[in-house]
């Protein structure tokens, strides 16, 4: 029992160690990338009229004065207390910032990726099995074009659709305006918050404005998801056991999902965890599109700010986020294949 | 076609659940759909982004505006009149005793003084507005000063032209806040500026700061106290959409009711549309660009001249403008004092320009080079020019760069060419005039005015320009400016192109929206819906 604990012990302290190596590094790099770009941000936040006074005083404020090293040493450790900085921007905390602006991607690409693992997954499955036949030639164009079609042009012609021709959907933004501001914030997840208040309302509509968006995220996932899907599953049913199984008079069913699934589920969890971290990052382009209060804009918008505080939150964010995302599907991988279970990372 | 059923029968799900129709705003709620992300202060002092600006004009009022229709007229709003001393030097305003701030507290001179104050005190970036009349931190307590609750004095450190200086008590930077209660949240000796920053407001005007989430939506709510006409609506809020496209639909589909980022196509496709009004108005914006002296080649004047020929001014305004620009070729607007006089005296003239090219004996071909900003429609315009260069032998190096290199770049002047725009900051000629056309001796990097940053010597236009400032008659000071834009426009190295003209679309029941000259001036105070 006590070597196993220690095993255990010493797993979670090397993987503590590799997480801490990854985000610093991360950090590092963001820091760096920012201070050499050509942006002053200086310049950024006095305009380009301001006196030199006016000028050297944000300089000074900003610490842009002092070395390098100097000045990433004063970030790192503030963020060791839990202060990632103040976005000139918004004038608020940046972890402030990120908790406001991250549930609102989170909530959007969740519903995006189950979206696209329902339906992708499925499609895939059926493309390799009716290799070459009209299911998979159907399939294929319908993820080719998720694929390859620009996402604000599909973003732009669904709004065309659903949101003004047919009224289907509702558009822009997150609520209509009447609902703004009338929703505690409690967790941050409009859908999940408007419930706890009770305001149905409320709820359905974040629904109606929420649909468009997830269903785009959903097809843009779906199309990678059914394509890798397909290629994995083709993979798998050309093998020998699958000859075998067939052989001993399994059913189809049993054939592919007991059989093959089963193995292809390995690869397709690393496949699934990259496009929730993909989804997770925001898309810029959906985000403006739709007016969505999400992370992607945010990190876009401080960019061109060289508002680097917010830029590097933001990136730390995802970079953390990512992460988590990898190791659980480490974890995922490691009850799906027997055999990784008794190594060590 | 299973997942084409599969979205359909999502999509009619949620269509059938969420029965509330999703069109039509609230009738006393005014939505404006915007780009609102690069505001980051509303505190009157400091405020000088473009949407910034216009969220604070509805907040704050000046001692006095003017009239859109007729800006040399002057109209009294906080103040109720003025003298001006003999020696040009002292205003003395008298407050209007009827007006008071959103918190009922009356407006006095000692509110005027603290607000006047403030940008000085706290050295910021609008300061300069203020400080070009000689105002320091040290002096400006005795120079901005309350001699009573209904007595104002502003002494300025020579004589000006009056009107000049009450244009610029008119702008932005002249908004007067409660100084009764900005004073309370004072901390730190900040003047209340965090306070005023992002989450309070403390104005006489029409409406009021209700709830401002950051690069989201702002909301203004009436003024309960408004001293002048109240406004039709009860909330005035702007919603952040950045795109286009997406405003003109939620424009059409009726979920908002002003769209202020309309591009020239959204204007073609919404032309017809009966539910829609399209505004028209003055804009005071010129799209230049500015020739760098300091290059061997353009530091010829025939090369000069040639250039300002080989520019297709029409062709661009037409197909790329497509309505929301006009072709203007002085430094002063039309609208302003001294504006509207339609002196155009270039048009692409590719002979013209190769006959002052070979008189001018320089080398042909040369290369310039210039960045151009990212967006429309500056790279449009810098292709447009690039080509019709070429055609006489100068190659226009172009880099595309973000908007915050481009600022850069200009700040810097080490560039042969760059191409911008340039808004006035207060509505008088001498915004332009000064920076277009004085030279300041002993200025540390050359950059305060663009005549120097382009490296040009203006020569008498210099005093010419300095003496118009100073001119009591209006009618001598309008014929002051006439002149010299015409002689600016002949000798300058700046390319003078276009003037914008201002259109917002809103929805028909809208009534009362007056636009200012500027996109931050645009006034909601008299709004109503039918």
């Amino acid at each position: 029992m006590t070597s196993r604990a220690l095993r255990i012990a010493t797993g979670v302290g090397s993987w503590l160690v590799t997480v801490a190596i990854t985000l610093v590094g991360l950090a590092a790099l963001t820091f760096f990338i920012g201070r050499v770009i050509p942006i002053d941000p200086a310049l950024k936040i006095v305009g380009d009229k301001a006196t030199h006074e006016a000028y050297q005083k944000v300089f000074l404020e900003l610490g842009l004065d002092q070395p390098l090293y100097v000045q990433f040493w004063r970030y790192i450790a503030g963020i060791l207390r839990g202060d990632f900085g103040i976005s000139f921007q918004t004038t608020r905390p940046v972890l402030q910032d990120l908790l406001t602006f991250f549930p609102a991607t989170l909530e959007l690409s969740t519903i995006g990726l189950v979206l696209g693992v329902v339906l992708g997954v499925p499609m895939g499955v059926a493309s390799a099995y009716w290799h070459e036949k009209w299911p998979d030639h159907l399939i294929r164009v319908v993820s080719l074009v998720g694929y390859s079609v620009p996402v604000f042009w599909l973003s732009l012609v669904g709004l065309f659709v659903f949101y003004y021709k047919l009224g289907w959907v509702a558009g822009p933004g997150q609520l209509d305006v009447f609902y703004n501001g009338v929703v505690t914030r409690v967790t941050g997840f409009i859908l999940v918050d408007s419930l706890l208040g009770g305001q149905t309302d409320v709820f359905w509509n974040a629904v109606g404005h929420m649909t468009l968006p997830a269903i785009l995220l959903g097809y843009y996932s779906l199309a990678y998801i059914a394509r890798m899907t397909r290629s994995v599953m083709l993979d798998e049913l050309s093998r020998e056991y699958i000859l075998a199984a067939r052989l001993k008079g399994a059913s189809e069913l049993r054939v592919v999902a007991n059989h093959a699934l089963r193995n292809a589920a390995i690869p397709l969890v690393t496949i699934i965890a990259l496009s929730y971290g993909g989804l997770l990052e925001g898309s810029v382009l959906v985000e403006t599109i739709f007016s969505w209060p999400g992370i992607g804009n945010y990190i876009y918008q401080s960019l061109f700010a060289a508002d680097m505080n917010a830029v590097l939150g933001g990136t730390l964010l995802v970079g953390a986020v990512y992460v988590l995302i990898n190791t659980l599907s480490d974890v995922l991988y490691r009850t799906l294949d027997p055999r990784s279970r008794g190594q060590r990372t | 076609m299973r997942l084409f059923k599969a979205l359909a029968g999502v999509a009619l799900g949620v269509a059938l659940f969420t029965s509330s129709p999703y069109a039509a705003t609230p009738k006393d709620t005014l939505v404006v759909a915007d780009a609102i992300d690069d505001v980051i202060t509303l505190d009157p002092g400091e405020v000088s982004e473009v949407a910034g600006v216009l969220i604070s004009q509805q907040i704050y009022q000046p001692l006095v505006t003017f009239d859109i229709n007729d800006p040399t007229k002057i109209i009294p709003v906080l103040a109720k009149s003025w003298t001006v001393s003999d020696d040009g030097k002292t205003f003395t305003f008298k407050m209007n005793r009827d007006a008071k701030f959103a918190s009922g507290n009356p407006v006095t001179a000692h509110d005027a003084e603290f607000s006047l104050q403030r940008p000085v005190l706290l050295n910021t970036r609008i300061s300069f507005i203020l400080t070009q009349f000689g105002f320091t931190k040290d002096n400006v307590k005795d120079k901005i000063k309350a001699l009573d609750d209904d007595t104002l004095q502003f002494t300025v450190d020579q004589q000006y032209a009056p009107s000049f200086v009450l244009y610029v008590l008119s702008s932005y930077t002249g908004g007067i806040v409660d100084s009764k209660l900005v004073k309370e949240h004072d901390v730190n000796g900040d003047l209340g500026n965090a306070w005023l920053k992002q989450a309070n407001s403390a104005g006489s005007g029409p409406y009021m700061l209700t709830k401002w989430e950051p690069k989201q939506s702002i909301l203004l709510s009436r003024n309960p106290n408004f001293w002048q006409t109240a406004p039709g609506i009860s909330k005035l809020f702007f919603q952040q959409m950045p795109e286009s496209a997406t405003e003109r639909l939620a424009l059409e589909k009726g979920d908002i009711d002003v769209a202020n980022k309309l591009g020239p196509d959204d204007f073609a496709a919404i032309a017809g549309n009966k539910d829609i009004n399209v505004l028209q108005g003055n804009d005071t914006t010129l799209y230049y660009f500015g020739l760098n002296l300091r290059n061997e080649n353009l530091k010829n004047p025939k090369v000069v001249q040639a250039i300002k020929y080989l520019v297709d001014y029409q062709g661009m305004a037409d197909t790329i403008g497509k309505g929301t620009m006009k072709v203007h070729q002085t430094m002063i607007p039309d609208g302003f004092l001294g504006g509207g006089i339609d002196y155009t005296p270039y048009k692409l003239d590719l002979d013209k320009a190769k006959s002052l090219l070979a008189e001018s004996g320089v080398k042909l071909p040369f290369t310039l080079d210039t960045v151009v900003w990212n967006v429309p429609p500056y790279t449009e315009f810098a292709q447009a020019v690039q080509s019709t260069l070429a055609q006489a032998g100068i190659n226009l190096n172009l880099e595309v760069v973000d908007g915050g290199q481009w600022l850069d770049k200009y700040r810097k002047h080490d560039l042969d060419v760059w191409m911008g725009l340039w808004g006035p900051d207060y509505p008088d000629p001498n915004s332009n005039v000064k920076t277009f056309t004085v030279n300041i001796p002993g200025d540390p990097d050359g950059t305060s005015d663009l005549a120097d940053r382009f490296g040009w010597n203006s020569g008498p236009l210099s005093d010419q320009a300095l003496a118009a400032v100073k001119e009591q008659d209006v009618e001598k000071r309008r014929q002051m400016y006439v002149d010299l834009e015409k002689a600016h426009a002949d000798a300058s190295p700046f390319v003078y192109m276009f003037q914008g003209t201002r259109k917002v679309a809103t929805r028909a029941n809208v009534k009362g929206l007056v636009l200012g000259f500027t996109y931050s001036d645009d006034r909601y105070g008299g709004v109503s819906k039918e």
